[in-house]
């Protein structure tokens, strides 16, 4: 058993581990945040994705012991403290971005990294990133509208 | 909010409501299966056969044995007969195949389960499940597919269709088509994996998994285990997408209650993406022969539509899509005819348009061939044989609108500016096709039961054990109880997903909503009688009547029998046997909810690529309760429709019938990349004879005819004409 000391959405963890245990079921298994999906366990749908240290990781690719030291954020905490939800949330739930839902916290971790880079988001590169996550249900269209009204409304949207 | 992705409700359509899971979805809180934990949780994980039909001489568990943390395996040897035979569903029982749980020392097929190991964690439970040695006999040549020799075709004769003389007609036609079609193996592949988790108190059994009916699960397992069904719970609160693979008992369930029971704690299997392709059912390969003949002015004269399936030796399975496919269209000669082929397979099963995908296909391409060698629009030659008699039995539809929705795609799409010639439609090194097709889905429905509870505050509950599958079921709900009380939305909850509520239809067949509604529908109207409060009483009216009855609730029941069900068949539904129940099943009338397809692909004139540059669907399906939620079923529809037509296909080893693509990598499916703009349109329509709630569904009709409008399009743009699913780039070179 390896121990392992990270952050998980601002909260301090220290939990000891299997140096084969996923990023992904530390998460669930140890932290409890079931938020965190798994679809297909080799790092194609996306479904598992989370922020380590700023970067979209797929965390079933990731062993849990690689997340010592590292920032992680996952779908639990996006929300604020009180329950509100953030723009990204508001603009899936408003513009239908999803059905069944298991997809939902990966896109909403894949499109929040999105947000946050510096040179703004287009159509083309808005295509381009959320291609790499499958949602089946399938709610393509809305999940695109979704992320384009959120990144207009804090003003990232470049009309390309 | 409006425009094309959020349709304002139409007539007979209701609000758009937001979703009323949204919240949950979109922080995590929702928990499916697969996240409920419970204390000291042992984990389990499958072995799956790695031949082909065969026998297994023996088992060499040391290995396994020796992972630190394992607890035990379970192994045909030592599950003995704890697991009794339960008929499968296609019998009348529960089952999604006939084969006993670790049953025997004889495997089937490939990805059949034939160990199970218990252990502390998850990954010791995989570890040690690697380790187990199994030796085994081989089949030497088992059949793989439907073309293999060794498989053995069956005639099913009660599914034959006849009206007129086919042969003769046929033979007089002045235009003729005879053309053959494949079909590939298809699996559903929900983002969510099979999941259960079994927990024993004392002798009562609590089940969470992922389920469209929680009651197949639990009757077919209260069978199974020899256990009292009163003692049985299953609960589904939140399902990550289904599309027909988890809509019966498969074999875990059973495997993962009696380790738990053996270990006297919780036992927690999520099957693997690779194990799911053998875990459940699946769309199997068809072949089809369709023929036509027509008179020169486009009117069909004579129609046989004859498919062949591909089932398990296990089980006789057939969708049987010629049932459908023979009562679209005026013609005064059919003849429709199923066969099913038997190979070494697990038993294929019911994924979104389970008849209707490839047999759609089939006959809609077969139309277009017709229009081509008439030299005639396809959108005319449809409306040439528009009918509203169902030409086999002469009986009416109860309502049909397929004209309708043809003119409003096409105007939609611009289908006036089609130029007809193949290959006449270029953009630069791009040629480009334009092709459409009908889409159609029986209306079905199955007897449900819905209770709705009024409280003295003005807050309403409506309790069913349907299920949240993404579809919009908990909306929907919520919906009809708020409108047909008066109360406002927002003062409604919803509870479903757990077989503990009044049970509802098997969630599949698009049979849900129209079903669950129903019932709702009775309750509500119990209710307002009780209170005497009249329909369209003010909300403050009927506060003012709970009140003043003095009960701090009013709380009725309302039981759904649908059309074509005795009454003496509601109690079938409190014994987990509601099946759907519709289409062109009923004595006295058809029923189908409608659409057209539109689709413009480009392809490349040297590398043959081929892009879908848009989609335009039109769907008249009754009543919409939320067009919302129905609208983008519709849209997720017609992307999957894309991806049968130019993407999925499970491959088949052929020395073993292994799926060599059993995983989401090789397994393709659409992304965001495949996918330009798509356009669902909701077509107003009120059928007041289909149901109580006049819905016919829509989960399931957006995918059909888009294969169709493909493979017409990909004629159009090259002149070339495929009849062989998936399309891909090598087959236009």
């Amino acid at each position: 058993m390896t121990e392992v000391r990270f952050t998980v959405n601002g909260t301090a963890q220290c939990v000891e581990v299997e140096p084969r245990l996923t990023l992904a079921d530390m998460l669930r298994e140890e932290c409890g945040l079931t938020g965190t999906h798994l679809g297909c366990e080799h790092g194609v749908c996306g479904a598992c994705t989370v922020l380590m240290d700023g970067l979209p990781v797929r965390s079933c690719l990731v062993f849990g012991v690689q997340a010592e030291g590292a920032e992680i954020r996952t779908v639990e905490g996006l929300a604020a403290a009180d329950g509100t939800l953030n723009v990204l949330q508001r603009a899936f739930q408003a513009q239908h971005g999803l059905q069944c839902g298991f997809c939902t916290p990966g896109f909403l971790m894949l499109a929040t990294w999105l947000l946050e880079q510096k040179e703004g988001v287009d159509e083309a590169r808005l295509r381009e990133v959320l291609a790499s996550n499958l949602c089946r249900c399938t709610g393509y269209q809305n999940i695109l509208a979704a992320v384009r009204v959120a990144a207009q409304e804090i003003r990232v949207w470049r009309e390309g | 909010m409006t425009g094309p992705l959020f349709p304002q409700g139409g007539p007979n359509m209701g609000q758009p409501a937001p979703r009323y899971e949204g919240r949950a979805k979109v922080t995590g809180e929702a928990r499916y299966p697969s996240d409920v934990r419970l204390p000291r949780t042992a984990h389990a994980c499958l072995h799956l056969s790695r031949i082909g039909r065969g026998t297994i001489r023996g088992f060499d568990l040391t290995a396994a044995r020796a992972v630190h943390g394992v607890i035990d395996i379970l192994t045909h040897e030592t599950v003995g007969d704890a697991i009794r035979q339960t008929p499968a569903i296609y019998q009348g029982g529960y089952t999604s195949d006939s084969l006993l749980p670790l049953g025997s020392a004889e495997i089937a097929h490939w990805g059949q389960p034939i160990a199970m190991v218990v252990a502390e964690t998850y990954e010791a439970a995989r570890e040690a499940a690697q380790r187990i040695v199994v030796t085994t006999a081989p089949h030497p040549s088992p059949a793989v597919d439907i073309n293999a020799p060794g498989a053995e075709t069956r005639a099913l004769e009660p599914m034959m269709v006849q009206a007129g003389d086919f042969d003769a007609a046929y033979a007089a036609g002045p235009i003729r088509i005879d053309a053959r079609y494949t079909t590939p193996a298809q699996h559903q592949n929900p983002m969510e994996l099979f999941a259960t988790q079994c927990v024993w108190e004392g002798d009562r059994l609590t089940v969470h998994e992922p389920s469209q009916y929680v009651n197949s699960v639990k009757f077919g397992l209260a069978e199974q285990l020899g256990v009292p069904a009163d003692n049985i719970r299953v609960i589904s609160t939140h399902v990550g997408g289904a599309f027909g693979a988890k809509g019966f008992l498969t074999q875990r369930t059973a495997l993962v209650a009696i380790a738990a029971r053996r270990l006297g704690r919780p036992v927690k299997l999520v099957a693997t993406r690779e194990q799911g392709f053998t875990v459940s059912g699946y769309r199997a390969e068809t072949r089809q022969h369709v023929q036509l003949a027509a008179t020169r002015d486009g009117r069909l004269t004579a129609l046989r539509h004859e498919g062949w399936e591909l089932t398990s030796r296990a089980d006789t399975v057939a969708m049987g899509g010629a049932s459908m496919t023979t009562r679209l269209y005026a013609c005064p000669n059919i003849l429709g005819r199923v066969n099913t082929v038997a190979a070494d397979r697990s038993t294929p099963g019911f994924m979104r348009a389970p008849g209707e995908v490839p047999y759609g296909f089939a006959l809609e391409t077969a139309l277009d061939e017709l229009a081509d060698r008439l030299g005639m629009d396809p959108v005319e030659l449809r409306r040439v044989n528009d009918t509203q008699t169902e030409p086999v039995g002469g009986l009416p539809y109860t309502s049909r609108s397929l004209m309708r929705c043809f003119d409003v795609a096409a105007a939609t799409f611009g289908w006036s500016g089609r130029s007809p010639r193949p290959g006449s439609m270029r953009e630069g090194d791009w040629l480009i096709g334009w092709g459409c097709a009908s889409a159609y889905y029986p209306a079905q429905a199955g007897n449900s039961a819905a209770r709705v509870r009024l409280t003295a505050d003005g807050t309403a509950h409506v309790a069913s054990a349907g299920h949240e599958l993404g579809q919009g079921m908990t909306t929907m709900m919520a919906q009809v109880a708020a409108e047909e009380l008066g109360v406002p939305l927002e003062r409604v909850t919803v509870s479903l997903g757990d077989s503990d509520l009044p049970p509802a239809v098997v969630n599949g067949g698009s049979a849900g909503t129209a079903s669950v509604a129903s019932a709702i529908m009775i309750a509500c109207d119990a209710i307002r009688a009780r209170l005497g409060v009249p329909r369209d009483a003010p909300y403050a009216a009927l506060r003012a009547a709970v009140a003043a009855s003095g009960l701090a609730f009013v709380e009725e029941l309302g039981e759904a029998r649908a059309h074509g069900r005795s009454p003496e068949s509601l109690p079938d539904m409190y014994r987990g046997r509601a099946l759907p129940l519709g289409g062109v099943e009923l004595p006295d009338r058809v029923q189908f909810a409608m659409g057209a397809q539109f689709v413009e692909l480009r392809i490349h004139r040297w590398t043959r690529e081929i892009r879908v540059r848009r989609a335009v669907g039109a769907f008249a399906a009754g009543r919409i309760i939320n067009p919302r939620t129905s609208h983008s079923q519709l849209l997720g529809g017609m992307i999957w429709g894309i991806g049968s037509a130019l993407h999925e296909h499970t491959d088949i080893d052929q020395r073993n019938a292994a799926y060599t693509n059993a995983n989401l990598a090789d397994y393709l499916v659409p992304v965001h990349a495949d996918i330009s703009e798509i356009q669902a349109i909701l077509v107003s329509e009120e059928d007041r004879l289909v149901n109580q709630a006049g819905v016919k569904g829509v989960g399931e009709i957006g995918v059909v005819g888009v294969a169709a409008a493909i493979s017409n399009a990909v004629f159009h743009a090259t002149g070339r004409r495929l009849r062989d699913l998936p399309i891909k780039l090598e087959h236009l070179l």
